[in-house]
């Protein structure tokens, strides 16, 4: 065995999405990092899709780009197309989505963790995690080599026992073309973590010359231009290019059922379960049958290449069916096939086994992050990888973890969803996951997040200047609309009522005129000379916290009781089995959840406010014994 | 002076309706001065009980009994606390406790007074413990009590509100985090019928749940009254024909006969008595005994009498008993309800038993136990908060703002789950799955 000369703060296993931004966030905090990956030319492979973001997923990219992460910055620096999703509802829903160029994507990650400092990429497949009285000590590698580590980041991704299904042939594999961590996944399945099977799938992909696009509606994206991070301008943006839709017809419906004999999801071949909302074509067929078209968006590859992402034709049939398939869509006639869809299987943790920090429960410095955890896409596996990355540099250097609330951002709901409830499919963020989604805005996540940020370490100067004045330009533009008056009868009343249709019916100030529903900022700036002076990204995001402000007054007194159940600590070894009070099917609930507070107690469901105060009393009792303990010990 | 810091003041009924004939409404918190003055009009002296009315906000009395003011923190919680002893009657002790919740109390939740003496050190861990064990079986037995009693056709009609703003939410959900799918629920127009729909179902329910939803854990009934003056003929009347009988346990002539029924809905055991009289018979002397114990435990006590026409043999009407006058085939009066408390029958042929029965349901609506009234009060507050966030849905719809909407419906959704169970984000997912065909 050969022995790395120095200790590293951090390893981290594993060079996708959520291992990048492990890596690049504990650098950042000044942790020496040191970054495996079995081929360093994937580093940042977008293995599925080729575009970022989404409804409830780019809430989350803006949380990363909030906290200095890599992603955001990635996205605008490959992006190819953006679009703004929900732009006619909400802001607390409207959401960015950009498709990428793949190459341009794996360039701009793997260029921001060439220029990182503290950070080296190292090469090479882990095989072992070396653990020293339940603490991960170092990683071993299939060369033989082992470093040590003060703590360990695992972002394996599908890698874990990997195996890729067509048809109702299935060989072991990590994404196509990419070797499974076997070795791993069977180190990892003796230690003491639950383990369970998931399966997701990838379309068949299209040469892009063999596709009639005359036949096909064509998509392009929105004007004026979304970004991804808040750094970014629309200019920075590669090449733009339009996307198309397609449809499957009732003849794709027949060739799909003659082949489902030979599916391996419906000839049981496969065990894992998949997602509900990413259902394969096939899924599709069988549950929609009365459905006469299924709509599928042809997305490009990228800029240098014509090869097409049929989204929406997610298979595991065979081969030959996939070729049938394909070519009975309208436009797709005469399609080639430049690779198969596949269906892949692979080992994921029960989240449960984790602290909120992603900090394993039976060996401490070891953190997992990513798919491993049971969740699927990109932003989801970055947020994690981000929240291990600053929690693992955090322990290193003796602080407490980092979680943030429900309240506070998307990762503190993804974390505190996983942990607390675990998951029987692959888990994707939605925005109806959050109770609190009116402020977790895509728009205030650098309000949010970037100060708390900035004191960990991981937001650099250029970022926090460019903050700082945004936020001072907020503040400025809420002053000017708190100290600026409308009268009744007023000309500035008259003028405001002929642009806003709402007729100012007694004095207010300008900010409690704005909270109606049918005034617009801008009609104001119109209308009232000053406001106009302000950037207009302060005075959208002054109109927005108007329109919300009852909602998230409203949430506040029950954010605080939250709160208050928060600072609640259950013990870990509690027996819910001796609390008379509880009913059996609670006992049952509490006692797989075991969560560490009162709060998160609350949120299992059907824990009623009695039992809450039980617990308030059993976890006092706890305290009280440990300290009487404890003083008759020192006596 | 408040030692706990938690802030806020907490009202509840501390006492059984209808079983002491005393009720007592509790406050505590800092508030409890405050409320003390404004329900009895005066600055009460700490630790000495006085007697006066309690009045609401026209000044007009509610009722009248002894005012006990503690403060903190030589009282239970250790906090400041009111008491109002009144009369034990839910109807009043409810008007007495609304009106404290109206001057700014919040109700109070099961075992929560019991915790915050135990969080002020004025009960130790074992006594908190064992109270709050007895509060949990007691409020689950309660709320399963609440909603079976007020009766299958109540939480039917919950269930079925429940599922209808589930539907919805499953449409304006799905609408907000799968934009791509094409379900533009606020260009459907029937979003707005069905919202309306739900207004108006859960209006009504709201309506009949006030008025009429009874429920209890079964009322006891006592027939009493001089021989010969046809308690059992009522009480076989009552009992017999079209009424289910669960159970009948026939005694001596001298015992007690009881029968459990269902009377159109509505749980009631009677006690079949004998008369009360000063008797020499030892054995009679037994029953007579046993009556009188009857009648202390009973929630509504009948009285029966021989029908003379006439109104002036009335005895002063509380809530809890009810005069019979019997026999009007012999005494030749209309028969049917002469007052409140006061119905004429005649057993031989049945006439007047409707309103008997009316009368009964009337007084035994009333007499319910604790744990499901204060349950049925915590199900009236859900509805209204649920309808208040429907209102508020409608106008969010009219401004077409798809996401407070939501907003809205997610919280009438969760009102309305604190009677029916709630339903997990993750079933709501599940819903959207199941109705659509979602995902590329």
């Amino acid at each position: 065995m050969t022995r790395s000369e120095n200790i590293h703060d951090v390893v981290v296993i594993g060079g996708g999405h959520a291992g990048t931004e492990a890596a690049l966030a504990a650098a950042r905090m000044g942790a020496s990092t040191l970054l495996l990956t079995q081929n360093i030319e994937t580093l940042g492979q977008m293995s599925c899709n080729p575009a970022v973001g989404g409804i409830g997923k780019s809430h989350l990219v803006r949380e990363i780009d909030a906290l200095g992460g890599a992603m955001g910055l990635a996205a605008d620096a490959a992006g190819i197309q953006f679009r703004t999703l929900n732009a006619s509802k909400g802001p607390a829903v409207r959401a960015t989505r950009a498709q990428a160029d793949r190459v341009l994507y794996r360039g701009a990650i793997r260029g921001m963790l060439e220029r990182a400092p503290n950070l080296a990429i190292f090469q090479q497949s882990v095989v072992d995690i070396e653990i020293e009285d339940g603490r991960a000590v170092g990683v071993h590698t299939d060369m033989g080599l082992f470093f040590p580590a003060r703590s360990v980041v695992l972002t394996t991704g599908t890698f874990l026992g990997g195996r890729i299904h067509v048809g109702l042939e299935n060989k072991p594999g990590g994404r196509a073309g990419d070797a499974p961590s076997n070795a791993l996944a069977e180190r990892l399945r003796a230690m003491p973590f639950p383990v369970d099977r998931l399966k997701t799938g990838t379309p068949p992909r299209i040469a892009g010359d063999t596709v009639d696009f005359e036949r096909l509606e064509v998509q392009h994206g929105d004007e004026p231009r979304p970004v991804m991070s808040f750094l970014s301008n629309a200019d920075d943006h590669p090449r733009q290019l339009p996307c198309h839709v397609a449809a499957t017809n009732e003849n794709t419906h027949r060739i799909i059922r003659t082949g489902l004999d030979r599916s391996p999801m419906y000839t049981g071949v496969i065990e894992g379960v998949g997602p509900r909302y990413c259902p394969s074509i096939e899924d599709k067929v069988v549950r929609f049958a009365d459905r006469t078209e299924h709509r599928i968006f042809v997305e490009p590859e990228g800029l240098d290449t014509n090869e097409l992402y049929p989204n929406g034709i997610s298979t595991s049939l065979p081969f030959d069916v996939q070729v049938a398939l394909v070519r009975s869509i309208e436009g797709f006639e005469r399609a080639h096939i430049t690779r198969p869809g596949y269906a892949i299987e692979y080992d994921f943790f029960d989240p449960r086994g984790l602290h909120h920090s992603l900090e394993t429960r039976t060996v401490a410095h070891l953190f997992f992050a990513g798919q491993i955890n049971g969740t699927t896409g990109y932003e989801e596996a970055a947020a994690q990888g981000l929240l291990a990355g600053i929690n693992a540099s955090r322990q290193v250097a003796g602080q407490e973890p980092w979680v943030p609330g429900r309240h506070e951002a998307y990762i503190g709901v993804l974390v505190d969803d996983l942990v607390n409830l675990g998951t029987n499919e692959p888990y994707r963020m939605f925005t109806s996951r959050a109770e609190y989604r009116l402020r977790l805005r895509q728009d205030n996540a650098d309000l949010r997040l970037t100060p708390v940020g900035r004191d960990m370490g991981l937001v650099d100067d250029r970022r926090w200047r460019t903050f700082e004045a945004r936020r001072e330009s907020i503040r400025a533009a809420t002053a000017f609309l708190e100290t600026q008056r409308v009268a009744p009868g007023s000309d500035t009343a008259a003028a405001l009522a002929t642009r806003c249709g709402e007729s100012v019916s007694k004095e207010s100030t300008l900010l409690e005129f704005l909270k109606r529903p049918r005034v617009r900022a801008c009609d104001i700036a119109a209308v009232v000379p000053g406001l106009g002076a302000f950037p207009a990204d302060a005075i959208e995001q002054v109109e927005i916290q108007a329109k919300y402000d009852g909602y998230i007054r409203r949430q506040d007194e029950e954010i605080a009781k939250a709160k208050a159940r928060e600072e609640v600590t259950l013990p870990a070894d509690l027996d819910y089995d001796g609390i008379s009070g509880l009913s059996n099917e609670l006992k049952g609930k509490l006692a797989a959840a075991r969560p560490a507070t009162l709060e998160r107690a609350a949120r299992i469901p059907g824990v009623t406010p009695a039992a809450l105060s039980l617990l308030r009393i059993v976890a006092r009792r706890h305290v009280e014994s440990t300290r009487t303990e404890v003083l008759e010990r020192s006596a | 002076m408040t030692r706990s810091g938690s802030g806020d003041t907490i009202a509840a009924v501390a006492t059984a309706p209808g079983r002491g004939g005393v009720g007592i409404v509790r406050i505590s918190g800092p508030a409890s001065a405050d409320i003390a003055q404004q329900v009895v009009g005066k600055k009460l002296t700490p630790r000495q009980a006085e007697f006066v009315d309690f009045r609401n906000a026209g000044d007009e009395t509610l009722d009248r009994g002894l005012a006990l003011y503690f403060e903190g923190p030589h009282s239970f919680t250790g906090e400041d606390i009111l008491e109002l002893q009144g009369h034990g009657g839910p109807g009043v002790l409810d008007l007495v406790l609304s009106r404290v919740l109206e001057l700014g109390a919040r109700r109070a939740n099961p075992g929560e007074f019991s915790e915050r003496a135990f969080v002020n050190g004025r009960i130790d861990l074992v006594q908190a413990e064992a109270i709050l064990d007895l509060v949990n079986s007691a409020t689950r037995q309660a709320a399963l009590g609440a909603v079976r009693s007020l009766s299958g056709a109540f939480s039917e009609q919950v269930h079925a509100l429940d599922r209808q703003v589930l539907a919805l939410r499953v449409y304006c959900e799905a609408a907000i985090d799968f934009a791509d799918e094409e379900i533009d629920f606020l260009a459907e127009s029937d979003i707005g019928d069905r919202l309306e729909a739900i207004r108006d179902g859960l209006a009504a329910l709201r309506s009949d749940a006030a008025q009429g939803a009874l429920l209890n854990d079964g009322a006891s009934v006592v027939f009493v009254g001089a021989p010969n003056v046809g308690k059992s003929s009522i009480f076989n009347r009552l009992s017999g024909d079209e009424r289910a009988i669960v159970t009948a346990i026939p005694g001596t002539t001298r015992d007690t006969l009881t029968a459990d029924f269902d009377l159109d809905g509505l749980p009631v055991r009677v006690i079949d008595t004998a008369g009360l009289r000063d008797t020499e018979d030892p054995v009679e002397a037994e029953g007579v005994d046993r009556t009188r114990r009857a009648m202390a435990q009973a929630d509504i006590v009948v009285e029966v009498v021989e029908d003379l026409c006439a109104d002036d043999a009335a005895p002063e009407r509380t809530d809890s008993t009810l005069l019979v006058r019997n026999k009007t085939d012999l005494s030749g009066c209309e028969p049917g309800r002469v007052d409140a408390g006061i119905v004429r029958v005649c057993a031989l042929t049945g006439d007047g038993f409707e309103d008997l029965v009316a009368e009964l349901k009337r007084l035994a609506g009333f007499r319910s136990g604790e744990g499901a009234f204060t349950a049925r009060q915590r199900h009236l507050d859900a509805l209204d908060a649920a309808g208040k966030a429907l209102d508020a849905a409608v106008s969010r719809l009219d401004e077409g703002e798809g996401e407070l909407l939501a907003e809205e419906l997610r919280t009438a959704h969760e009102h309305l789950g604190t009677i029916v169970g709630e339903t997990s984000t993750d079933d709501l997912l599940g819903e959207i799955f199941a109705s659509f065909c979602i995902g590329k």
